[in-house]
């Protein structure tokens, strides 16, 4: 700000402390008031950055959460497994739009067309109400099993008093699903070995490994809840959580980079320690963290609410589903695992370890400055 | 004046976003559906044995001549590894265009009946009966050679069937039809040929070229009997639906080899051998996915996309407009900017690569909401701590900006990065979700630059100290007065050592 008019600003300390908001706009000054802590609500402290949570000082307790999250879904994988849909097993799957036709009627419908272990379930409302058969038709040759879709697709178009070319048929064949994670498992090496390269580079090895296992963290928790829910397994699952990745890593490294310049500012310049500069930079950070998060859950839940449950399109349901679990802990995780962690592993180290003891000396010394840790 | 240059890079960046918008909707240029959106078909194909490259483009070439065939408006054939995708926006009978597709052997040995000439539209004045437009060749009692004409071209999908069909006949490999013939039912089918190679049609005359086939044991009999039936007839050799070539049939007795001979060049030849080698295609294909989608459906997933989208955007906005008021309604503009040039470019990518829309790239647009408001929120508490600290709002937009930014960088890259693998390695669905998560975040960090710092300095600059409550949540400096040792909450350091 070379040119004009640098003037009239009033520096922060010029101001006397004023206690209602409505007050700044009279203030010649920018208008920062300063509250005691003991009188700002938490909505002030959290827009402010001055909330105090002991995201370092408790991780312990976050860690245990998340490992109990984690084990609970583990135990469910091994023990009922995902549900997969057919895009993975391989099958046929019919959408019937129909405000009419019921789960019973289509069941038996199916059966009677020869077709066994069918599964139907309806998604939507009203007129915007469809029909789901699922079933396995992968051991019949091409010819019989395109006649075999035809017939059902018929047979419920006729009982739901449709065309049957408004019958929207899938079919998957048994390898399909094969590729389609095989194609899922290598994006998924080349992501985080990307992802690693990146933060290592633009930041530290330390940060990356920090972030990466904050990552890893959402995908077992992920999985773990689609395991407990019996939510079904998607290609556009898949895709979701590919993105919930991308974004928890967004989150972690939106924090780190307010790590890094507190660690640069302070820690180096031995007036804090490691941890203490994580948690202050997640508390300053806080505010952004939550906005963030609510922001992009909004447009999710409404497509999980709007798009799936009132408009009845299964892909969009499948995408809400994931995404939402995905981005709550994502967001979670950002705050509670990776910062926690990266300060855990900086405080090994020599130097941050000589910045602590020092100021713990002075701390001793110079009493009431009130720098002990919470 | 800075302050010139500020206005001047908003209103240019608005100008270049609304121009593009609105060049795009006069051009008539409009995002391509996927058929999860409109309807249609979609099939994956893998052959069922490991082929060649130059294998798989042959029969991928042979896909697209049926495709096109079919007449369906902006069909994609492409490859993916060893897979063939085909996408039919759009087609009104899925089933039996799918069948027409996937099919192995449609070659066909048909008698023809009369030449046809080229299609003409009736005249209105014109009014034919059923009867008069199947193809029926004339006679003398008839006065049909008059309306043979206005008989159009049979469709593929039913030609193979069909006992009589008016067939067209292609110069090379463009949609030009040469010819018409009125042929007869189908009297052997491709299975009858044992082998087939081009040769020129003697050593003295290299320049034109012959086919020289030979037919199986249990064929060679029925090809003698349709000799001596149609002897001096021309047949047609007919490959889904269309005629490849219509010899003369010059001889009675073939012995079970035969030569077709005509106007052939050495290219024309061995593409005729090939055809009629394969039947039609080299190697035979599994379907690996079909998925067909009714266009009410397909609506209907439209329809849900973009009303969870729009309703989404909205509430993103109010609540930004709620948080940051001002400042919320730069989002909003953002926001408006970001969105003009992003529907120009996916309709601009649309018209010259096939860029579909589909569902999946829907939704990743409506994630990106998400990741473009965030960098605003990056800015904006930004630029609040730096005013926190005792920074002028000049300054701290300025210094802000330039410290959020680093920030969006960061993260934006790592959500590129994110997107361009994603992209790089999958298949299907999750590409095109992929490609436009990418494309928003480049929009995101480009508005972030050209739109979004202009606008707040330039507002940084021109608010009167008297309106900074309208950035938004009042800016609130927490200090906490010694009080022994009770205090958990400490000064923020930072704030301290601003000033």
């Amino acid at each position: 700000m070379s040119d004009d008019t640098i003037n009239h600003h009033a520096q922060t300390d010029d101001e006397t402390p004023v206690l209602e908001p409505r007050e700044e706009a009279k203030s010649e000054g920018f208008g920062v008031q300063t509250i005691d802590v003991s009188e700002a609500s938490w909505w002030r402290r959290l827009g402010a950055g001055a909330t105090h949570y002991p995201f370092v000082h408790r991780s312990r307790y976050y860690f245990v959460l998340s490992f109990l999250v984690i084990v609970a879904g583990l135990a469910a994988l091994t023990g009922r497994g995902l549900n997969f849909g057919i895009s993975f097993k391989g099958g046929v799957s019919w959408q019937v739009p129909s405000a009419t036709l019921t789960v019973k009627q289509a069941n038996t419908i199916v059966a009677r067309a020869g077709v066994t272990q069918a599964t139907v379930v309806t998604l939507g409302s009203h007129s915007a109400r469809t029909l789901e058969v699922q079933a396995d038709l992968t051991k019949l040759s091409g010819a019989a099993r395109t006649a075999k879709e035809n017939q059902v697709a018929s047979l419920l178009a006729a009982k739901a008093h449709i065309p049957s070319s408004a019958v929207a048929i899938e079919f998957v064949g048994p390898t399909w699903g094969g590729q389609i994670t095989d194609a899922a498992v290598k994006a998924l090496i080349a992501f985080f070995v990307g992802i690693i390269l990146y933060i290592s580079i633009r930041f530290e090895w330390k940060m990356a490994a920090a972030a990466i296992i904050a990552v890893v963290h959402d995908l077992l928790v992920t999985i773990g809840i689609y395991a407990l829910s019996g939510f079904q397994v998607t290609p556009s699952t898949v895709i979701a959580v590919l993105t919930i990745l991308g974004y928890s890593l967004y989150d972690t490294i939106v924090v780190f980079d307010r790590i890094k310049e507190n660690v640069g500012g302070l820690v180096d310049k031995g007036k804090m320690n490691y941890s203490d500069a994580v948690d202050l930079s997640v508390n300053q950070t806080l505010a952004r963290s939550l906005n963030t998060s609510l922001v992009a859950v909004i447009p999710i839940l409404s497509v999980l609410v709007i798009g799936a449950y009132v408009l009845g399109a299964t892909t969009l349901k499948n995408f809400g589903l994931a995404l939402v679990v995905g981005l709550t802990s994502g967001a979670y995780s950002s705050l509670f695992i990776a910062s926690p962690l990266l300060a855990r592993f900086k405080e090994r180290e020599h130097r941050y370890r000589q910045i602590r003891a020092r100021i713990e000396r002075r701390a001793v010394v110079a009493e009431p400055e009130g720098m002990t840790a919470s | 004046m800075r302050k010139g240059r500020w206005i001047q890079s908003v209103l240019i960046s608005t100008v270049v976003a609304i121009a593009a918008f609105v060049a795009v909707i006069s051009a008539h240029y409009h995002p391509v559906l996927g058929l999860d959106l409109q309807g249609g078909a979609s099939v994956v194909y893998k052959p069922a044995r490991k082929v060649s490259a130059a294998t798989l483009d042959e029969t991928i070439s042979i896909i697209e001549n049926r495709v096109n065939a079919l007449g369906v408006g902006e069909p994609s054939i492409g490859q993916q590894g060893n897979d063939i995708v085909v996408d039919l926006p759009g087609i009104k009978d899925p089933k039996k265009a799918l069948s027409f597709i996937g099919q192995t052997a449609i070659l066909q040995f048909r008698p023809v009946l009369c030449t046809a000439p080229l299609y003409t539209k009736p005249p209105a004045s014109l009014h034919l009966t059923k009867q008069q437009l199947t193809p029926t060749c004339p006679t003398s009692a008839t006065d049909t050679a008059s309306t043979l004409q206005y008989v159009p071209t049979t469709s593929p999908l039913t030609a193979t069937s069909a006992s009589t069909a008016v067939l067209p006949e292609y110069s090379g490999n463009s949609k030009t039809v040469v010819a018409r013939y009125v042929v007869g039912p189908t009297l052997l089918t491709g299975n009858a040929i044992k082998s087939v190679y081009a040769a020129p049609e003697s050593q003295t005359v290299t320049n034109k070229w012959a086919i020289n086939f030979t037919l199986t044991a249990k064929a060679s009999p029925v090809f003698n009997q349709i000799a001596k039936t149609y002897y001096h007839q021309l047949l047609a050799v007919v490959l889904d639906g269309t005629v490849q070539s219509a010899p003369e049939i010059n001889s009675t007795n073939f012995n079970g080899q035969g030569q077709i001979t005509g106007n052939y060049t050495q290219a024309t030849a061995t593409d005729l051998a090939t055809i009629l080698h394969y039947g039609a295609l080299p190697v035979q294909l599994v379907q690996q996915t079909v998925q067909t989608i009714s266009p009410t459906l397909g609506a209907a997933s439209l329809r849900a996309g973009l009303i969870a989208g729009v309703a989404g955007l909205i509430l993103v906005m109010l609540y930004t407009i709620f948080y940051y008021r001002l400042l919320g309604l730069v989002v909003v503009g953002g926001l408006a900017t970001t969105f003009a040039a992003l529907w120009a470019i996916i309709a601009l990518l649309g018209h010259t690569a096939q860029l579909t829309l589909n569902l999946a790239g829907v939704t990743g647009i409506i994630v990106s909401i998400g990741v473009i408001v965030d960098s605003y929120i990056v800015f904006f508490e930004r630029l609040k701590d730096e005013a926190r600290n005792g920074r002028s709002l000049r300054a701290s937009v300025d210094t802000g900006f330039s410290k959020a930014f680093r920030t969006i960088i960061a993260a934006d890259l790592v959500s590129f990065i994110g997107a361009a693998l994603l992209y790089y390695f999958s298949i299907g669905d999750v590409r095109g979700f992929a490609f436009f998560l990418g494309l928003s975040t480049i929009l995101d960090v480009a508005s972030a630059w050209f739109f979004t710092r202009p606008l707040v300095l330039w507002i940084g600059n021109s608010i009167s100290p008297k309106r900074y409550r309208w950035l938004g949540v009042p800016l609130v400096q927490v200090t906490q007065k010694p009080l022994g040792g009770t205090g958990v909450i400490r000064p923020s350091r930072v704030a301290a050592k601003g000033v």
